[in-house]
């Protein structure tokens, strides 16, 4: 064959294929929960009538038998690839998780649709058009980011208020009111910087060096613990770094002798260990103080605290089989998984409940039952029940400290 | 011969058609003989009837094309008629839509009428995009790429740590929240408050663009920046007044994108400062060289498929459906011959299945998994492996090897090419089934970066540029 | 006292890491005269290579071997993998455009990166490694200096680096290959004229740029402890502006601009503000090539019409 020949022939082979795929499917299609181990959960696994006390999670099921037909897509918006797709990929895991069970648990056949959203803004909203778009989708889980959460409710809210999206992870105070079928299954900054702020004074903090990382969750938590502080006549020294700095030694170089505390409320936990090491290395005393975000196996350091929304969930009961079959799927876990577990069981319940009263569910419908959710115990360590906005009706952070062998006590 | 009477347009045509070259030879003689008027005329048909064929998701996402490629157009100005290296672009649009979002929206209050704001706007990024152009007088190529690097970097800074700065009292950029609740577009009573409107305002501006970009492009200016671009250092001692065509070049450019960013702010309801990332700029830049440099359409096509391809390949059928087409378009590439494909073919079928026995009878039945649920996978799902337990593993493996042996197939010559193609495409379906099917966004990435680089090695001209020799 | 000692001991170590990539940036400028993107994906290879090795030794806290041969088969792991790379992506990648325009190289060095970024993510997931390098070589060893105490893995960082430089401006100036690469990068047609195998040169050129690259980035996992798929992004832009603010194509240079843009950086952080650290080295770049626009060491380009 001669060249030209080949080249005719691949343009018409790939603009065939290209016209084929955008005429057939424009939004983001369908997938199965992916294929792979598939190993059963350890753990109880009954389902009986009427009110049970705990059965997987300390979950209860309020009503009768699992419905014969039930049928669900939800959707998952997250940053599965970009910067922060550390985030994203553990909050995928736990979804699919979450839906493997669940299936297996009810004997149904939910499906999900994954949206990659890369943290960003512009492709948050566009993803949320996508879900608006798709007929089957009932509600999804995220955006992970407050920003994003602003960009996807613009759109959820001018296209179906009735929409549920339940964001794992956004903790900016406020922006639930903002939005209709906001929901979330975190505290937000609100409740964590009193919190923290109150610990602190409580342990004597004079001086307290506080740095934040220029993320949305940062600076509104920091400013937050800052105010409380501050209202409390402890001393704040902030600094700010960008999240990409991987090397502070200059800052911590400039952390005083008198600081007995560092509260750094980041995202990055294992900046946070960097950060810990590096203040050994100059002979730097206080006491690191990390807030939700750096509740992970990344951050280790023997004697600091951690602000966290839920006691290390393996020591909830009923949760720790949760966990264990997670981590025998999927390598590893940090903080953004339990929520993520948490609003896709909400989710999943409501449409059981709609299922249960012999209607086919529907967006609407789904969002209603949403609102009556009412778990007594959670693998979130307290009871889940939305406010008005959309808020976690009891959420509140419980203080841990990091022991030399790397287990947490809960301290508070 | 006599063209005396002609417009030069017609005159040139002859030269024209003698120069198009390569596999797009025959397209383009035929387009070519159409006007350039009526070929806008039929995209624009084309175009405009795009949202009535697809859902809103849709219209968003051809929202996003259109946005891309005003900016490539504006970057086209600076980067393929004027020849000048700018990696600061993304900050006239970010600066743009910040401009627009801050007075219009509760951010301090101000609520400017659409055209009061929309001139104020374009015309300070003109303004910076003068300041910008400053540094250009003394600082050529890379340097001055660095320069303007820094203001990218320099210019999310200061959006994300505005109220820091030393005496600033007001939050003017809302920080790492950005600014959300961005007032649309109100011209003359009609809001554009839904996707449809906003597409069919960008596609105007488009229109109007390429209109005036051309005519600038025909007219003394264009041959002026021709001339900057070709050879800086001759074309001054021409008296060609250099230092004002690169301020030109950059104040066009930065309006355009000051424009295109106001749109941005309106569409989005907000700003976030995430949005003007250097990751953005090297997208635009990616739509301005694959599209070819210096072409207008060039460049909008090139918009279309940056813009387009990266959502086509969320959906994982369709992904694997491109996946194994490309692999199709692979062997008939490589071999040529009916003959050799063939016999390739039957060599791969072959392997697959002595790589599937070998697994099978070291470890048992024990070791598969269930197959992906597309309709390729199926198909292929009794030869490829598709494993179970340790899929991860030997998934990982499987992919380097692939990669190895891929550049293998690439770097011999012959039989040796043909018999290294086997293992390349084998481990590629495997890799394939096993991992890449299952993680869509990462797969997707992956297939963006080897288009780029395939796509640069092939046809470095871009799709309808023109193939130039850099005289050093 | 303590504080400025203890500040420049911080940007020495920042600075001798950017210098070892930004050498790789400066020498494939010039001999190709042309930025290559991918050099940063080259780097975070290297360091996940080094992890390979740790882990294959039974990982910090259960090693095989002693540490000081632990270490060695780090660096050498890296080396070989980031060579591996960086020669593929020269033959495969560049070499089909070295006759194109200047861009399209740049677009094709951009698409590797994502590529490479992309298989990292694939083989090694999002989740971010860790040396742990505090138990391979405890903090508190290490060597005082004054009032302050320089743990023993800066040491080594630092004098690997100036090791390093040392070795390769002696094997540029003496050596007949290091010759080579000098006549290839100060006028390509003239050498090729004179009998040098250009190809060749510019092999063995990526060779020893990404081998370094792979260096650094074991170096940055041992000092900084945290090594995760996104981590040649960020440190190749600023390797890339220390080559160019230290004269590009200029091997000395890259080492200079390395250095100082990592004092720049302690500095600021220390004394002025954490905040504003890369606003202000930028912005001190920045004007210091307003004054000398062809970087401290480099020759400015003398174009002919």
């Amino acid at each position: 064959m001669r060249r030209r020949s080949i080249w005719k022939l691949v343009a018409t082979m790939l603009a065939l294929a290209l016209v084929v795929a955008a005429c057939g499917d424009d939004t983001g299609g369908e997938t199965t929960s992916p294929v792979g181990d598939t190993t059963t959960i350890a753990g109880d696994t009954t389902t009986t009538a009427g009110d049970t006390d705990t059965t997987e999670g300390g979950t209860t099921t309020t009503g009768a038998q699992p419905v014969d037909v039930c049928e669900a897509t939800v959707g998952f918006m997250g940053p599965i690839t970009g910067e922060v797709a550390f985030i994203g990929e553990v909050q995928l895991n736990w979804f699919n998780y979450t839906l493997d069970t669940w299936n297996e648990e009810t004997g149904y056949d939910f499906q999900m649709v994954e949206a990659d959203n890369q943290f960003d803004t512009a492709q948050s909203a566009t993803l949320a058009q996508q879900f608006l778009d798709n007929e089957a989708v009932l509600a999804a889980v995220g955006p992970a980011g407050s920003d994003q959460v602003d960009a996807a409710g613009a759109v959820y809210e001018a296209g179906d208020p009735n929409f549920t999206f339940i964001s794992p992870s956004s903790t900016r105070a406020g922006i639930t009111a903002q939005y209709t079928g906001m929901f979330r299954t975190v505290p937000t900054d609100d409740d964590q910087g009193p919190t923290t702020a109150d610990f602190l004074v409580a342990q004597g903090a004079t001086t307290v060096f506080m740095v934040d990382d220029q993320s949305s969750y940062s600076t509104g938590l920091a400013d937050t613990t800052q105010e409380n502080l501050e209202a409390a006549d402890v001393t704040v020294i902030r600094e700010s770094v960008s999240q990409d700095v991987t090397d502070f030694s200059a800052l911590v170089g400039t952390i005083p002798d008198d600081a007995n505390f560092v509260y750094l409320p980041w995202q990055v936990a294992a900046n946070g260990t960097i950060f810990a090491n590096q203040m050994a290395e100059q002979g730097k005393e206080a006491v690191i103080f990390g807030s939700d975000g750096m509740d992970s196996d990344d951050f280790l350091v023997a004697g600091s605290y951690i602000a966290a929304f839920a006691p290390d969930i393996a020591f909830v009961e009923g949760s720790e089989s949760i966990l264990e079959g997670y981590l025998e799927q999927y390598e590893n876990t940090n903080t953004f998984g339990p929520p993520v577990y948490a609003a896709a069981r909400v989710i999943f319940e409501a449409i059981e409940r709609v299922c249960q009263t012999g209607q086919t569910p529907d967006r609407a419908s789904v969002q209603a039952e949403v609102r009556n959710t009412d778990q007594a115990d959670s693998i979130l360590g307290s009871p889940i029940s939305f406010t008005e906005d959309g808020d976690l009706a009891e959420g509140r952070f419980f203080i841990f400290q990091i022991q030399e062998d790397g287990t947490k006590t809960l301290v508070e | 011969m006599s063209h005396i009477g002609v417009d030069r347009w017609v005159a040139e045509s002859e030269d024209r058609e003698e120069q198009y070259s390569g596999w797009t030879a025959p397209a383009r003689r035929l387009i070519d003989k159409v006007p350039s008027g009526w070929r806008l005329g039929v995209f624009l048909g084309v175009v405009a009837l795009y949202p009535f064929l697809v859902k809103p998701a849709g219209v968003r996402i051809g929202i996003t094309v259109l946005l891309l490629a005003l900016l490539a157009l504006g970057l086209n100005v600076v980067v393929g008629w004027a020849g000048l290296l700018d990696l600061g672009y993304v900050a006239f649009y970010g600066f743009g839509a910040y401009f627009y979002a801050i007075v219009s929206s509760d951010q301090i209050g101000l609520h400017w009428p659409t055209w009061v704001a929309i001139p104020v706007v374009v015309a300070a990024t003109a303004v910076l995009g003068a300041l910008l152009s400053l540094p250009s007088r003394r600082l050529v190529g890379d340097y001055l790429a660095i320069m303007t690097l820094f203001f990218t970097q320099v210019f999310v800074e200061i959006v994300v740590n505005f109220e820091r700065l030393p005496g600033v009292e007001t939050d003017l950029t809302g920080g790492p929240n950005g600014i959300p609740g961005v007032a649309p577009w109100v011209l003359f009573g009609f809001e554009f408050n839904t996707f449809n409107r906003n597409f069919y305002l960008l596609l105007f501006l488009l229109v109007l663009l390429i209109v005036g970009l051309r005519n600038i492009d025909d007219s003394r200016t264009g041959r002026a920046w021709r001339a900057l671009r070709e050879d800086t250092l001759a074309a001054e001692h021409m008296t060609t007044p250099v230092n004002r065509l690169k301020m030109l070049a950059f104040v066009v450019g930065a309006a355009i994108a000051g424009l295109t960013g106001t749109i941005f702010a309106s569409v989005q309801v907000g700003v976030f400062p995430n949005n003007f990332l250097l990751t953005f700029l090297i997208t635009i830049y990616a739509a301005l060289i694959l599209g070819g440099l210096g072409s207008i359409p060039g460049v909008v096509l090139g918009a279309i498929a940056v813009a387009f391809t990266p959502e086509i390949l969320r959906n994982p059928g369709v992904a694997g459906w491109l996946f194994y087409l490309g692999l199709v378009v692979l062997l008939v590439v490589v071999l040529k011959r009916w003959v050799r494909i063939v016999s390739v073919l039957a060599g791969l079928v072959a392997f697959g299945y002595l790589v599937r026995g070998l697994a099978l009878s070291i470890w048992d039945q024990s070791i598969l998994g269930t197959a992906n649920d597309t309709f390729v996978s199926r198909m292929v799902d009794g030869w490829v492996l598709v494993l179970g337990d340790h899929q991860n593993i030997v998934s990982n493996y499987a992919f380097v090897l692939a990669v190895a042996f891929l550049l293998g197939v690439i770097a011999t010559k012959g039989w040796w090419k043909a018999a290294l193609l086997i293992p390349t495409v084998y481990l590629g379906i495997l890799v394939w089934e096993n991992k890449l099917a299952l993680q869509p966004s990462v797969t997707r990435q992956l297939l963006f970066g080897g288009v780029l680089v395939v796509m640069m090695a092939v046809r470095p001209q871009g799709i309808l540029g023109t193939r130039r020799v850099e005289i050093t | 006292m303590e504080f400025f000692l203890q500040q420049t001991v911080n940007g020495l170590t920042l600075g001798s890491v950017y210098a070892l990539v930004a050498l790789g940036y400066s020498m494939v400028y010039g001999v190709l005269k042309f930025l290559n993107f991918a050099h940063g994906e080259v780097y975070m290879f290297g360091a996940f290579a080094g992890y390979g090795v740790l882990t294959v030794l039974g990982g910090p806290s259960a090693l095989m071997v002693p540490v000081w041969l632990a270490l060695a088969l780090m660096f050498v792991g890296a080396v070989a993998v980031s060579s591996a790379i960086g020669v593929a992506l020269e033959r495969f990648a560049y070499r089909p455009l070295r006759k194109a325009t200047r861009l399209a190289p740049l677009i094709s060095a951009i698409g590797a990166s994502f590529f490479l970024q992309a298989a990292a993510l694939l083989l090694f997931t999002a989740n971010s490694r860790s040396f742990d390098a505090p138990t391979l070589i405890p903090i508190q060893t290490g060597m005082p200096l004054g009032p302050i105490n320089v743990w023993a893995i800066r040491i080594l960082v630092i004098v690997t680096a100036l090791v390093l430089m040392i070795l390769l401006t002696w094997w540029v100036r003496s050596s007949r290959v290091g010759k080579a690469v000098r006549a290839v990068s100060f006028d390509t047609e003239a050498a090729a004229m004179m009998g040098v195998d250009v190809d060749r040169v510019i092999v063995v050129t990526f060779l020893i740029g990404s081998a370094l690259a792979g260096v650094g980035g074991v170096m940055v996992g041992l000092v900084f402890g945290r090594i995760f798929h996104l981590m040649g992004f960020i440190a190749g832009l600023k390797a890339f502006t220390a080559a160019v603010v230290g004269g590009i194509g200029s091997i000395p240079g890259a080492m200079l601009g390395g250095l100082l843009i990592g004092f720049a950086e302690s500095y600021t952080t220390a004394y002025i503000s954490s905040t504003f650290q890369n606003l202000i080295v930028f912005g001190l770049l920045i004007i210091f090539l307003l004054l000398r626009p062809s970087g401290i060491l480099g020759r400015p380009e003398l174009v002919k019409v």
